[in-house]
């Protein structure tokens, strides 16, 4: 990187960088997505098979932010960019994540059967 | 990458100043309205996982009478290209490789997209002939809806592709359509990355 210092990048190294930005995060994309789907039809324990699912499919949400949307997430990036990212997550994992809590618990207690006090003694 | 993206997306760059800079704004605002479709979003998720159980089903059709995984492989494949794609036509707009290739990057988008939807629009067609309709249960009502917008978005990300065809056009790749394609380009990506929760959570979880 020699001719950082007179603020100009060669053209055509940057495009070969960007050219392999998103070569790379297709690469990355195309892998999971396959992992994801191998692992569905596969016959492993159901558990097994939503860990890989749920892993695979945050893999490549990371990919698709970095390599597609361009977000750096080592301060090269205008800071509100990723100040509404992290904000936005919060409000999601709140309100997302309270939902599907607060409706599964419920569910558990109303539905499943041996939760209430009185079916458990009869 | 430059030493300093100033928005989402693949940042023009210093030989395109005036754009550069005017994008900084304008990319920004648009990127708010992203996440804040990303919370709409979220939200539909939640729904959707709290349906997914007996209760939920309320005794109609569930992932394993409806989901055609074959059909979920092929939208996949076709929305992951055509996001690549538009890395075509993000990287011919900043080394200024001409209106051809530009156009002809944009209509390999629509086209990706166009597909995606045709097979889509199938599996609707088929899952409401089995029953699968979105009064049937609450789980139908949250996936109709997670899945419908999805696909909402997909039809304007093609609209939008297309009047962007006509705009360079008439006027050529002057600043505004730079801004403009740029801002595409961060919706574009984004409902691949939306795809990629909707692939995951919505079909393949529930067949497992």
């Amino acid at each position: 990187m020699t001719k950082s210092n007179t603020g100009m990048v060669d053209p055509q190294e940057s495009a070969a960088k960007e050219l392999k930005t998103y070569a790379l995060g297709f690469a990355a994309s195309v892998l999971l997505t396959g992992v994801a789907f191998a692992a569905a039809i596969s016959d492993l324990p159901a558990v097994w098979k939503v860990g890989i699912i749920c892993l695979a499919a945050l893999l490549q949400i990371v990919a698709h932010l970095r390599n597609f949307l361009h977000l750096s997430f080592s301060g090269g990036q205008s800071r509100e960019d990723l100040l509404l990212v992290l904000f936005s997550v919060t409000l999601l994992a709140i309100m997302a994540g309270g939902t599907w809590y607060i409706m599964a618990d419920l569910g558990g207690r109303m539905h499943e059967k041996g939760m209430m006090p009185h079916e458990a003694s009869p | 990458m430059s030493d300093n993206s100033l928005y989402p997306g693949l940042n023009l760059g210093e030989t395109h100043s005036a754009a550069h800079d005017q994008a900084e704004t304008t990319v920004f605002g648009f990127w708010v309205f992203v996440m804040s479709d990303l919370i709409i979003f979220g939200i539909l998720f939640a729904c959707y996982a709290s349906y997914l159980d007996p209760v939920g089903l309320a005794g109609g059709p569930g992932p394993a009478d409806l989901f055609d995984i074959t059909s979920v492989a092929i939208q996949t494949a076709l929305l992951l290209l055509g996001g690549v794609a538009y890395g075509g036509v993000s990287l011919v707009v900043k080394y200024e490789h001409g209106h051809r290739r530009l156009i002809a990057w944009l209509l390999v988008c629509a086209a990706l997209g166009a597909g995606f939807l045709f097979f889509e629009v199938r599996d609707f067609i088929e899952q409401a002939g089995k029953g699968g309709v979105p009064q049937a249960s609450g789980w139908l009502s949250s996936y109709w809806t997670l899945v419908g917008l999805h696909g909402i978005h997909v039809f304007s990300g093609i609209v939008w592709i297309m009047a962007m065809v006509a705009q360079i056009a008439v006027r050529g790749i002057d600043d505004v359509v730079k801004v403009r394609l740029s801002m595409l380009g961060v919706f574009w990506h984004f409902l691949d990355l939306i795809w990629v929760a909707i692939f995951s959570f919505v079909f393949l979880v529930p067949l497992s």
